[in-house]
């Protein structure tokens, strides 16, 4: 009972403060809207492919017209033609990330290719940039499929005419039909590469932008809570109410289990609100599982509480837990691949990050909204961030001191 | 006239040290806005990579080939084929190839995340290859949280099919065109066709594999040079944003010292002293005015060294500091004019700065190609001109291209000034 008034009394006392409001609820909202809009999360797109602007100057050849027919089979871009001022514009459009490249055939290209001499595209594209970089790589891929075609039509003639001869205008009939031809057949390759994902979650669910945003900024906003959680600890300590309490017939261990209650009951309930947006909102799977999505949220929020026990132990003040609240949230998110993920991390970021708790939190998040997977997928993650709680709180109740 | 110089000089300079035994303002000044800068930093360069640029992530692929090469194939397995080129030395810095032993434990592996993908090469691959008539498809089974990984393995087994789709497509042309045209396709010409298109197929790979797209000449688009040093062209994009986060930060945390010493009724003190209340707010203004200063110069110096950022030619690095200064005191200056007290100051640094910065985009620096009404907001608020004079100083612009910003952030900085200052002499008599 005296657990649970101690914890009550904490959760007033940092309710009592209007900006609570911002920082635990409307800021982590905030952040996880605006971030997942930002990188493509409205889903509302029809066609979700880069855009590539074409330059046609060779209208007189098929070369032009096959490279976009090649270009729109592609998953990676999807062709977009330009003439007049919008093809004078293309690379500032690129420049501006309007276009993910801009592709200019030269006049002669058709020709000078099909003679099987060297001709160049002009590919306007940034490759410092991911988006460029993907583009550079599907149009290298379509312009060999473009060469090969034109290849298949220098081998068809010679073929003809190793036991007859066309004129001019018959080899030019001829050359053009096996450019359709072979084109066609490109539409549809022989030797096929199929993606199949792993787990049971749908391939438009699993490609929903908020599934990093939404349980990235949620580990984040939990351990931003404690700026105000462990900020109670340390004020009581430093006004000497602690000290106080002890010549109650209060215990000592009931204290920091009051503390630690309230802790817990604020940062659980900042989770579920954040998953409940999550979920209604922004479109983010969390019901998929419910009992394992709960299990996770609980664990996090026991190793968070874990967390700011220490720091509210360690810190002689408020300024002191403040700054170390920040820098607990920027090591842990940053490192743990809740702000990005970790495959796009060096080998030793990766190694670092593996090792962090808030990785396990992310992982028991994904391995149910993005990887599909059930109840038994959550145990390890669970089990590790329990373990971490385990040894924070046991640090914690070693360091604290009554006054 | 020097007096009141004078006098102004000491509050700031009392201003200052007061701030400077303060541990949270140190640390959002300059350790908060560093270690995130370094943590980017050490997440895309990896340790130990001295070329300054990223690390493309090695994909751990699972290969099951279940290819069944027939007595007809001479020997000859394109799956088999598939397996050597992927385990190539020469893409070791890319995959890490194991084989499995059947399909379900190379999916079973990606299941449990010993590996990022499975490649299973269907039976009948050799059989595809050969005959004209045959489709085949390889499955790559992938864990949907990785996208770099699949990405590179699908583009060097796409490439490695297209190749042998390409000579098929060829024969089957070939063989069409002269059979339309009631010609016989011999052993002579399907021969002939395939080395041919082959060997063609052969050069073209060893250019790709130098390094050449094949039939294209990229350029970069205009005002975007190719960055000798991609890496901290990312870092300094990031960093540019966090500067000026925390520059706005530390201007408004500095300048709350009004408000405490309103409440400690220190302020109250001061104004029964001889030195006019018009002097003394400039004493204020000059101490959050320094400070920031210092912050902007410490953080440019430290990062150029620890993140090699070149920010700029010297000149226009200098106006975007002054510009960045400016702004950011006014500001502070005019935020604070309409706090009440020091409680509503948490929710302004929390709220209005972090919204403000959301909206400049601070928090997307490094993103390029933002949609156009989000570049438009941008320029609605003081932190999206600071970003846009940090920025063209990144890419190297001189002072005439960075005058517009600048001024924008100078008339911005003193509108704001002169709105707080007054806010404030009239909340102060």
């Amino acid at each position: 009972m005296r657990i649970l008034d101690l914890a009550l009394k904490d959760i007033k006392q940092i309710l009592s403060d209007r900006k609570v409001a911002i920082m635990l609820v409307a800021m982590p909202l905030l952040f996880t809207a605006f971030f997942g809009l930002i990188f493509g999360g409205s889903g509302k797109s029809s066609d979700s492919r880069l855009p590539v602007g074409i330059i046609n100057l060779d209208p007189s050849s098929s070369a032009g017209s096959t490279l976009v027919g090649l270009l729109e089979s592609s998953q990676a871009v999807r062709p977009v033609a330009l003439d007049g001022p919008a093809a004078e514009g293309a690379p500032e459009q690129v420049r501006d990330g309007k276009l993910a490249a801009a592709v200019t055939v030269p006049a002669g290209f058709g020709r000078t290719a099909g003679e099987g001499q060297d001709a160049e595209l002009l590919v306007v594209v940034d490759e410092n940039d991911t988006a460029g970089l993907t583009a550079s790589n599907a149009i290298a891929a379509a312009t060999v499929r473009l060469l090969g075609i034109l290849q298949t039509a220098r081998l068809s003639i010679a073929a003809y005419e190793s036991s007859a001869t066309l004129d001019a205008a018959a080899r030019q009939d001829y050359f053009d039909q096996a450019i359709a031809l072979a084109s066609a057949a490109w539409k549809e390759p022989p030797l096929t590469l199929t993606v199949e994902q792993a787990g049971a979650t749908p391939q438009k669910a699993s490609a929903n932008s908020y599934n990093q945003a939404s349980p990235g900024l949620l580990v984040q906003f939990a351990i931003w809570g404690l700026i105000m959680a462990a900020g109670v600890v340390v004020s009581e300590r430093k006004s000497g109410a602690m000290q106080r309490l002890l010549t109650t017939p209060t215990r000592p261990w009931q204290i920091i289990a009051g503390h630690a209650t309230g802790m817990f009951l604020l940062t659980l309930a900042q989770e579920l609100i954040l998953l409940a947006f999550g979920q209604f909102v922004l479109g983010v799977d969390y019901l998929r599982q419910p009992i394992a999505i709960l299990l996770v949220a609980l664990a996090l929020a026991l190793w968070v509480v874990s967390l700011g026990m220490l720091i509210g132990a360690v810190s002689r003040d408020d300024s002191q837990s403040m700054i170390w609240s920040l820098m607990a949230m920027f090591v842990f998110t940053g490192l743990g691949g809740a702000w990005f993920p970790l495959e796009g991390t060096g080998k030793a970021f990766q190694t670092i990050g593996r090792l962090m708790p808030s990785h396990w939190a992310m992982q028991g998040f994904q391995n149910i909204i993005v990887r599909g997977q059930g109840l038994q997928a959550v145990w390890l993650p669970v089990g590790i961030l329990l373990i971490y709680a385990a040894a924070f709180f046991t640090l914690a109740v070693w360091r604290f001191r009554f006054e | 006239m020097a007096w009141q110089l004078r006098s102004a000089l000491e509050i700031a300079i009392k201003d200052l040290t007061v701030y400077s035994r303060s541990r949270f303002i140190w640390a959002m000044m300059l350790v908060a806005p560093l270690l995130i800068a370094g943590l980017i930093y050490f997440a895309f360069s990896g340790l130990g990579s001295s070329s300054g640029g990223f690390q493309v992530p090695v994909t751990r692929v699972q290969v099951a080939n279940l290819d069944q090469p027939t007595a007809q194939s001479g020997g000859f397995s394109a799956g088999q084929m598939l397996v050597e080129f992927l385990q190539n030395d020469d893409l070791a810095g890319l995959v890490q190839v194991a084989v499995a032993s059947d399909e379900a434990s190379a999916r079973s592996a990606v299941d449990t995340h010993a590996s990022d993908v499975a490649l299973i090469i269907p039976a009948n691959l050799t059989t595809a290859v050969f005959a004209l008539d045959q489709e085949a498809a390889i499955v790559l089974y992938q864990d949907p949280t990785v996208t770099i990984g699949p990405g590179v393995v699908k583009g060097l087994v796409e490439n490695y099919l297209d190749s042998f789709s390409g000579g098929k497509i060829a024969l089957g042309v070939v063989a069409r065109q002269l059979s339309e045209r009631g010609m016989a396709v011999d052993n002579t010409i399907v021969q002939n066709t395939i080395t041919q298109y082959a060997a063609w197929i052969q050069s073209l790979l060893e250019s790709r594999q130098a390094g050449d797209y094949p039939a294209m000449r990229i350029q970069s688009p205009p005002g975007k040079a190719v960055a000798a040093n991609s890496l901290a062209d990312l870092a300094g994009k990031i960093l540019a944003g966090q500067l000026i986060f925390f520059a706005f930060y530390t201007a408004a945390a500095t300048a709350q010292s009004i408000i405490t010493e309103e409440e400690q009724l220190t302020l109250g003190r001061l104004f029964t002293t001889p030195t006019p209340r018009t002097t003394i707010l400039s004493g204020k203004f000059m101490g959050v005015f320094l400070l920031v200063l210092g912050q902007v110069l410490v953080l440019t110096a430290v990062s150029s060294v620890l993140f090699r950022i070149h920010w700029g030619q010297p000149l226009s690095v200098l106006m975007a500091i002054l510009g960045l200064v400016a702004v950011t005191t006014g500001l502070g200056l005019f935020l604070m004019s309409f706090v009440k007290n020091s409680r509503q100051a948490g929710a302004v640094f929390g709220g209005v700065l972090t919204v403000l910065g959301m909206a400049g985009g601070l928090f997307t620096a490094a993103n390029e190609g933002m949609p156009r009404a989000f570049e438009t907001i941008a320029l609605l608020t003081p932190h999206g001109w600071a970003l846009r004079a940090w920025k063209l100083s990144l890419a190297g612009a001189d002072a005439r291209a960075m005058l517009l910003p600048v001024a924008v952030l100078l008339v911005m900085g003193a509108v704001l000034f002169v709105g707080g200052a007054l806010t404030f002499r009239r909340r102060l008599s």
